[in-house]
């Protein structure tokens, strides 16, 4: 095998933070034992921004504590790090032990965003790995895709041998298992693949019959599930650059867009004790400065003031600042804040008003934002508002609702500190309709329209003093929305996008729209076609996949947003939305 | 105040300054390395570096000044406990306070990875960089102060501290010169320099000296 790690340090000095391609991170496992068969982790994206993803690290964890099996891992390199590597003629290569992708057993992607896409095309490209499965012969690597994106696995499955739907704690380490068997036995990539989709989750598109249902992979034993505790700690900052703790998986609130929300039901939850355990070996392992919770909706974590009471004493003792970060306001409670420094309250009300509030089921009221005066009380004086606009039967009154919201809680802090300077930051992203959600069937609001209620919006905002406003593109959402809704034919698009130029289009800078309706143009596509409203009994690209929810739970859902009810949060009982099928919801 | 000696090698040559003091916070927690914190609104921890070193440079000679109380063989033994073997420390001083090696530092050796050439260096030396999008031509010979043969290979004496010569800034210069072809990562620190009176005294001895005062 050729060393490439000489040409590699040859190279690394002319680009840009060279240590995000050097590896060498404290905590790599041992990377010399003997290896069955070996999975690189590919990333479609910087290494800032991949090395801050808690799955990559479980998985990662996960395989290389197994005595037979190694992973390594791979991030998208920024452009120059990518034209050095073709002009010194070098592979795509592992980090820990600089291999060419091509000579994994399996090649495991991460994808968990639509505007990751065509990244995954940019790294094979650079790894000289054919793009299509069925392109690919015996020599190459068995190729995985999975992460939040196998939702809807329809746009990117003619690039991947298998998807795993659902979590993949267990059936990676499995696939990598029947892979490296069956290699070693001489079977073909085809009877592998047959061996393949008998694991829970695997979804094989070369095997896949019509009519054929692909259950999710759920995770049932929560609390003893396998966690890093030895997480690398990498060499230069990552966007999420702490010590980071998975308090529980899935959600109670049942907000009618949020995906991730519906998709990791049923709800999770590791115990307080065990979670504590687990933060203080990451902080004694790797050092970090910083630790923060996470899970959906952290202020709803059951035993959340148990862990505090554990985790608040410990980090102080360890000069570790501990964040809690992604709290709903009905959730806020103000001793809670005191034990942290003032920074900035980020909250999420969603909707300008309670009507649209109720639509959408984000349950918190009026009276709850009122309750943020406790926060100004305690010295906050910088706040962050995240909303959505275009929502379903949204109107330009809901939209005028998000600048009263402003001007009240200026008010509020107003009498609380008799005093003004009240920051506060309003970040309004699109709607963008998401498969395995009530709000699945709907149609996203022209381009035109998100450009007319942005403006709206900045308008009255502009009014009120100290209020900053921050949008998403209208372009990046309506391709959100495409590839999020579509079907086996946009993967002919995205590779046309891919070849016409488009990578990396998570990135403002990068982003290239007229790229993309040319890719939809040669296609013979729109992006309309795929924006526009489902018909209820539309059979829909993501059907095959059984998450436990069933559709007729999320028509009714939606049907109950439309007159403006709610539904009621799942710690105050069952709404018998099905994930039970699935396993023990541990709120229930 | 302890002054670890250590190295940066191999991959973590790549790990650039900043990012480096970042690191040394996280090492040090790890380590469980008690260090004092200023008292400050905004408390940091008590630990000062050598001047930096260019990225994708190596190095068998830096030094960080850590305020602890703890005894030096300790602290040594703890802080390698806690880092890969990249970044190992090989030596500890003991200072009766801040060394202030940032400030003191005047000079420092680099082994470059080519055969010695006997060739004068020092006159007439002018490179061309880039900084702030700008190209620069400076004459850099009153910042050599010697070439030597080390072990057979080419050693240059360069300016460090306040008044540096970045070795990698040099390097088109040289591979022109020699007619070789040299990377940064070609490059390897081995000894820093303090000047006392009219003599340069390697980090090393300052330091050891500055314990028996």
């Amino acid at each position: 095998m050729e060393n490439y790690k000489d040409k590699l340090f040859k190279i690394l000095p002319e680009v840009e933070k060279p240590a995000r391609y050097s590896g060498g991170e404290w905590n790599t496992p041992d990377m010399s034992k003997p290896r069955k068969g070996d999975m690189c982790f590919c990333f479609p994206e910087l290494y800032e921004i991949g090395m801050s993803n808690l799955g990559m690290q479980i998985l990662y964890d996960v395989i290389n504590s197994d005595k037979d099996f190694v992973a390594e891992r791979c991030f998208a390199p920024a452009a120059d790090f990518a034209n050095k590597l073709k002009e010194n003629d070098i592979p795509l290569l592992s980090l820990e032990t600089k291999k060419p992708l091509k000579d994994f057993t399996v090649l495991g992607f991460s994808i968990g965003f639509e505007l990751l896409y065509t990244n995954v095309l940019y790294m094979l490209d650079l790894a000289g790995i054919p793009f299509y499965a069925s392109e690919r012969g015996e020599e190459y690597p068995i190729m995985l895709a999975g992460g939040p994106c196998s939702v809807n696995p329809e746009p990117f499955a003619d690039f991947f041998d298998v998807i795993v739907c659902g979590e993949g704690e267990e059936a990676d380490l499995e696939i990598l298992r029947i892979v490296s068997d069956g290699r070693a036995k001489g079977l073909s990539k085809a009877e592998i693949l047959a061996r393949v989709k008998q694991v829970e989750g695997a979804y094989v598109p070369s095997l896949h019959k019509d009519g054929e249902k692909v259950k999710k992979a759920v995770l049932q034993d929560f609390e003893n599930a396998p966690y890093p505790t030895k997480p690398l700690v990498p060499n230069i900052e990552t966007v999420h650059d702490r010590a980071t703790l998975e308090l529980y998986r899935g959600c109670a609130s049942g907000c009618r867009f949020c995906q991730a929300g519906f998709w990791y039901r049923p709800i999770r939850e590791r115990s307080a004790d065990r979670c504590a355990e687990l933060g203080k070996s990451i902080v004694e392992s790797a050092g970090f400065g910083e630790m923060s919770l996470c899970s959906l909706s952290t202020g709803d974590y059951t035993e959340l003031e148990k862990l505090e009471n554990i985790l608040i004493p410990y980090c102080e003792d360890k000069r570790v600042n501990l964040a809690l970060p992604s709290l709903r306001i009905s959730s806020f409670k103000s001793d809670m804040a005191r034990q942290s420094r003032k920074s900035s309250l980020t909250f999420a009300p969603e909707a300008g008003t309670q009507r649209l509030r109720n639509v959408i089921n984000k349950n918190v009221t009026e009276e709850e934002i009122d309750n943020m005066a406790e926060a100004f009380e305690v010295g906050y004086d910088s706040i962050k508002l995240y909303f959505m606009m275009g929502l379903p039967t949204e109107t330009d009154e809901d939209i005028a609702g998000i600048a009263e919201m402003c001007k009240r809680l200026k008010g509020l802090y107003y009498l609380k500190r008799h005093k003004r300077g009240l920051n506060i930051s309003v970040s309004c992203a699109v709607f963008i309709p998401k498969p395995c959600t009530p709000f699945q069937w709907e149609a996203q609001i022209s381009f035109d329209e998100m450009l007319r209620r942005q403006s709206y919006l900045r308008g009255l905002l502009r009014e009120i003093k100290g209020v900053s406003f921050s949008w998403h593109g209208a372009e990046t959402s309506v391709l959100e929305a495409a590839l999020a809704r579509g079907d086996r034919k946009l993967c002919k698009v995205i590779e046309r996008a891919y070849r016409l130029g488009a990578k990396f289009d998570a990135w403002t800078e990068q982003f290239k729209w007229d790229v993309w309706t040319q890719a939809f143009a040669d296609c013979g596509l729109t992006v309309n076609e795929y924006i526009r409203e489902r018909d209820k009994d539309e059979v829909l690209p993501w059907d095959f996949i059984d998450t436990g929810v069933s559709k007729s739970y999320l028509l009714k859902e939606r049907e109950l947003g439309y007159m403006g009810k709610t539904t009621k949060n799942c710690r105050e009982g069952c709404n018998g939305c099905g994930a039970l099928k699935m396993g023990r919801c541990t709120i229930c | 105040m302890l002054v670890l000696k250590y190295s940066k090698l191999s991959d973590a040559c790549f790990i650039s300054h900043i990012d480096l003091l970042r690191h040394v916070s996280r090492i040090l927690r790890r380590a469980d390395i008690p260090v004092k914190y200023s008292q400050g609104f905004n408390p940091h921890a008590l630990v000062f570096f050598s001047p930096p070193l260019a990225v994708g440079v190596s190095s068998e000679a830096e030094y960080l000044a850590i305020d602890s109380d703890m005894q030096g063989c300790e602290l040594l033994a703890r802080y390698n406990g806690a880092v890969s073997h990249t970044l190992k420390a090989s030596n500890v001083f003991e200072c009766a306070k801040n060394p202030n090696l940032q400030g003191v530092i005047v000079a420092a050796d680099y082994v470059f990875d080519t055969p010695y050439a006997d060739i004068d260096l020092t006159k007439g030396f002018e490179i061309e960089y880039e900084k702030k999008g700008k190209t620069v031509r400076e004459d850099v010979s009153n910042k050599i102060f010697g070439a030597f043969n080390v072990d057979g290979k080419l050693m240059l004496r360069l300016a460090a501290g306040n008044t540096s010569l970045r070795p990698d800034r040099i390097l088109n210069e040289l591979n022109l010169r020699l007619g070789v072809s040299l990377a940064a990562a070609d490059v390897c620190k081995i000894a820093q320099y303090v000047q006392l009176g009219d003599r340069l005294v390697d980090v090393d001895e300052f330091l050891s000296v500055g314990e028996r005062k």
